[in-house]
């Protein structure tokens, strides 16, 4: 029976504390989220507030106390149903544009004929047709985004889980890969779990925003993102709609920056 | 056309090796020190074709690379073998880890007299002691290159369906190419060196017992010809790994 | 302090144990024939004997001196000319295929040569060694050198640094990792070539010596020789890379230390 209510990810109570040279450090304290099936949703708040943390426990890569669901069966470290874009996208240096992309398909032994097939439509989603066999060191940044993007999507998991994924992009490259991701994002309608810091990002990009308290890590506030989708960027950013969201989200933000501010100097 | 060709061309340098030998004929010919310790350049050029016509530097030169060359190899493939499974299992880093930091530092050649006692004057000795040379760097190389590998790239494979054995050779292995290589270019003129020192202390033919037997008998020609030839060795393997590098590993540069 | 590295060093000489017990035991077991390894009772008295009668004070001491000289002025004259290279275009130029070419040669094939020129003893170990340090140092240092910032050579002139301060206060202090890198290669070679001097020419030295003792049959003698060496040259590593931590704490290499460690 198809549970329509169920979300597709599911955070129960998930708290995770790790030892450094000063102390047990509490990195997130009974954090808990739903996602629903095919939804944007992004996570922002104040830098080392456990938000990337959290984006690592629910990719199967950290443990931690409190149930991580996936329409509703609790993980057992990384799968493939969930695709992770990392910050500085770790692509494999020593593999080619193609062997990076057709990474994941070989390891689930997926036939020769049909992993070209699917790596070469991939390589024209993404618009590098010709640079298949240039290895990373040899894109740009906002080509490494696309291959790691394509990598990620070429497994075509039910979970993208983004951390960061503009943040090593310039601001113009960041724009377009923004425009693209959201495009990929409309046709395939996959649901979306991304970490970010930048407010502008989020509201563009998401359904819904959670704001992350400062550390223990919580999530402390909900906004929910009605635009219209429609809209080309630069009528949606001049907008009084989103201008008036965007600074409902950045205060809520600055509050938690400057609460952890206070935390720092005090611990100081 | 011909202007750019000339430019490419270092003169400069190209120049200061000519006049070295320019100046090192000179003084032989002007009798500046007894020819016993410094034959002319055109002699020892001489001695060099000479040698390499009878064929007595080709027999040294390819038991002395053969000796070298097998060391590397095993030296090579046990000290990936070690440094690999010593940065997965803690028992086996508690285990070894000792022997390496005090082998490490050791001068390997001071062993060479166990090595002749245990194996002999011939090659087995020396092939030995030019792996035992060589495997503290190997396995110091590998071993933390294995650590480094970035958790993201583990990730990244794990996420992306691979299991334990495709980490292993898909992930960690190939992250440590790069460095296996530096270590081994590291390593062959260890080899090299430890090759011709044995030789030159325990005779059994090859590059440095010809060469310690010639000095011995004043062959002074003979010497320097021997001692170019190594040179030449030397300079031809760094090339050629320069080479392999650039062609097989581009993808590890900045 | 000591809390914590004592439980670390009995920890990490276990295997050392381990191994010395398993040596005795094929030893007194029989397993393997005491004359070709003899057992680590009798090389310890042959330790004890040889330090008693200052026979390896006295052999290490010439080895330790020859190393020392030429390691010194190796390293002297290697972060001159590396320097120079790396300052002077038309230096480098002229320098270059002499220090690439010896740099590969494996520097032990001098030492007949050596023998021919100088005869047999001191000069003819140390100039060995002088050849061997010489060459690792100069590459780092050139290397250090040439990889320093433009900006950090801006920011120092529009801070008055005049030209003749240029070298030692930014270039050589920039350069100072690399040069530390250098030094302790050439610190491996000084060794090594020093010992093969002596085994290929010399009269005294501990390279002689192990030599004298394997060509004498007194194997237990030349095993406990050999440990000398390599407890020295271990003590000895472990302080030059102690002085290495300690000048490099600015460094990126020294957090990653940490790291590695922790």
């Amino acid at each position: 029976m198809l549970d329509l209510d169920r979300p597709k990810i599911e955070i129960r109570g998930v708290s995770k504390s790790y030892t450094s040279d000063h102390g047990p450090v509490v990195a997130l304290r009974g954090t808990d989220l739903k996602v629903k099936q095919g939804e944007f949703v992004s996570i922002v708040g104040p830098s080392g507030c456990g938000k990337s943390t959290l984006l690592y426990i629910v990719g199967g890569f950290l443990a931690a106390e409190g149930d991580v669901l996936i329409d509703g069966a609790a993980i057992s470290g990384p799968g493939t149903d969930r695709g992770v874009v990392f910050q500085e996208y770790a692509l494999f240096p020593w593999l080619t544009v193609y062997d990076n992309i057709g990474f994941g398909l070989e390891r689930q032994h997926v036939p020769r004929e049909e992993r070209a097939k699917i790596v070469e439509r991939l390589v024209g989603v993404i618009g590098l047709s010709g640079f298949e066999n240039r290895f990373p060191r040899e894109l740009s940044g906002g080509m490494k985004q696309r291959v790691a993007i394509a990598r990620t999507l070429a497994c075509d998991p039910a979970i993208l889980l983004l951390d960061e994924p503009f943040g090593a992009l310039d601001a113009q490259t960041r724009e377009i890969m923004q425009d693209e991701l959201l495009r990929i994002w409309l046709e395939t309608r996959k649901t979306v779990l991304m970490v970010t810091h930048d407010v502008t990002e989020a509201v563009y990009l998401s359904d819904r925003i959670c704001v992350m308290s400062a550390r223990p890590g919580q999530i402390i506030e909900e906004f929910t993102v009605g635009l219209d989708r429609a809209l080309a960027r630069e009528e949606l950013v001049v907008s009084p709609e989103f201008n008036a969201l965007r600074n409902k989200v950045w205060l809520s933000v600055r509050r938690q920056a400057l609460a952890a501010g206070r935390e720092n100097m005090r611990a100081l | 056309m011909t202007a750019q060709w000339a430019a490419r061309i270092p003169w400069r340098s190209l120049f200061s090796v000519l006049l070295l030998l320019l100046l090192w004929e000179l003084a032989a010919r002007a009798r500046l020190t007894p020819p016993l310790f410094l034959p002319a350049f055109s002699v020892v050029a001489d001695q060099l074709w000479r040698s390499t016509v009878d064929g007595t530097l080709a027999a040294d030169l390819s038991l002395s690379l053969a000796r070298a060359f097998g060391g590397l190899l095993l030296a090579t493939v046990a000290g990936v073998a070690c440094g690999l499974i010593m940065s997965r299992s803690r028992f086996a880093d508690w285990l070894i880890d000792p022997f390496v930091a005090i082998g490490f530092p050791a001068p390997k050649i001071a062993f060479l007299p166990i090595f002749i006692l245990w194996f002999g004057i011939e090659s087995m000795s020396k092939v030995l002691l030019v792996a035992f040379a060589c495997i503290f760097p190997v396995i110091i190389g590998t071993y933390s290159a294995a650590r480094s590998v970035s958790h993201l790239f583990i990730w990244s494979a794990m996420s992306l369906g691979g299991n334990r054995r495709d980490l292993f050779l898909r992930v960690i292995l190939p992250a440590c190419y790069p460095r296996i290589f530096t270590t081994f270019r590291i390593a062959v003129p260890v080899g090299l060196i430890t090759t011709f020192t044995a030789e030159m202390v325990a005779g059994g033919g090859g590059m440095g017992a010809t060469l310690i037997y010639s000095q011995r008998f004043f062959e002074s020609a003979t010497v320097f010809a021997y001692i170019v030839v190594m040179l030449g060795v030397g300079l031809v393997f760094d090339t050629a790994m320069r080479g392999f590098q650039t062609r097989f590993l581009r993808w590890a540069e900045e | 302090m000591p809390r914590t590295w004592m439980p670390k060093l009995l920890s990490r000489s276990g295997p050392l144990v381990l191994f010395v017990v398993f040596w005795q035991g094929i030893c007194s077991a029989g397993i393997v024939n005491v004359d070709f390894l003899p057992p680590p009772t009798s090389v310890g008295a042959a330790l004890l004997d040889l330090f008693r009668g200052g026979e390896i004070a006295n052999n290490l001491f010439v080895t330790l001196f020859r190393a020392a000289v030429g390691l010194v002025l190796g390293s002297v004259c290697g972060i001159l000319i590396g320097l120079m290279m790396a300052r002077s275009e038309a230096f480098r130029a002229y320098v270059t295929p002499i220090v690439g070419g010896t740099y590969s040669l494996p520097k032990s094939a001098l030492i007949p040569l050596f023998a021919l020129w100088f005869g047999i003893g001191n000069v003819t170990a140390i100039a060995a060694v002088f050849l061997a340090c010489l060459l690792p140092v100069i590459v780092n240092t050139y290397h250090g050198v040439v990889t320093t910032p433009k900006v950090l050579v801006w920011s120092a002139q529009a801070l008055g640094t005049v030209e003749r301060e240029m070298s030692f206060r930014i270039l050589l202090r920039n350069a100072l990792p690399d040069i530390l890198t250098g030094l302790r290669i050439a610190l491996g070679f000084s060794f090594v070539l020093a010992i093969s001097a002596e085994m290929i020419a010399s009269t005294n030295g501990i390279g002689k010596l192990i030599f004298l003792y394997g060509e004498n049959g007194t194997y237990d003698y030349m095993f406990a020789a050999i440990g000398c060496i390599v407890i020295v040259a271990f003590f000895v590593d472990r302080l030059v890379l102690a002085a290495t931590r300690r000048l490099l704490r600015w460094h990126q290499s020294a957090v990653e230390q940490e790291q590695v460690q922790s």
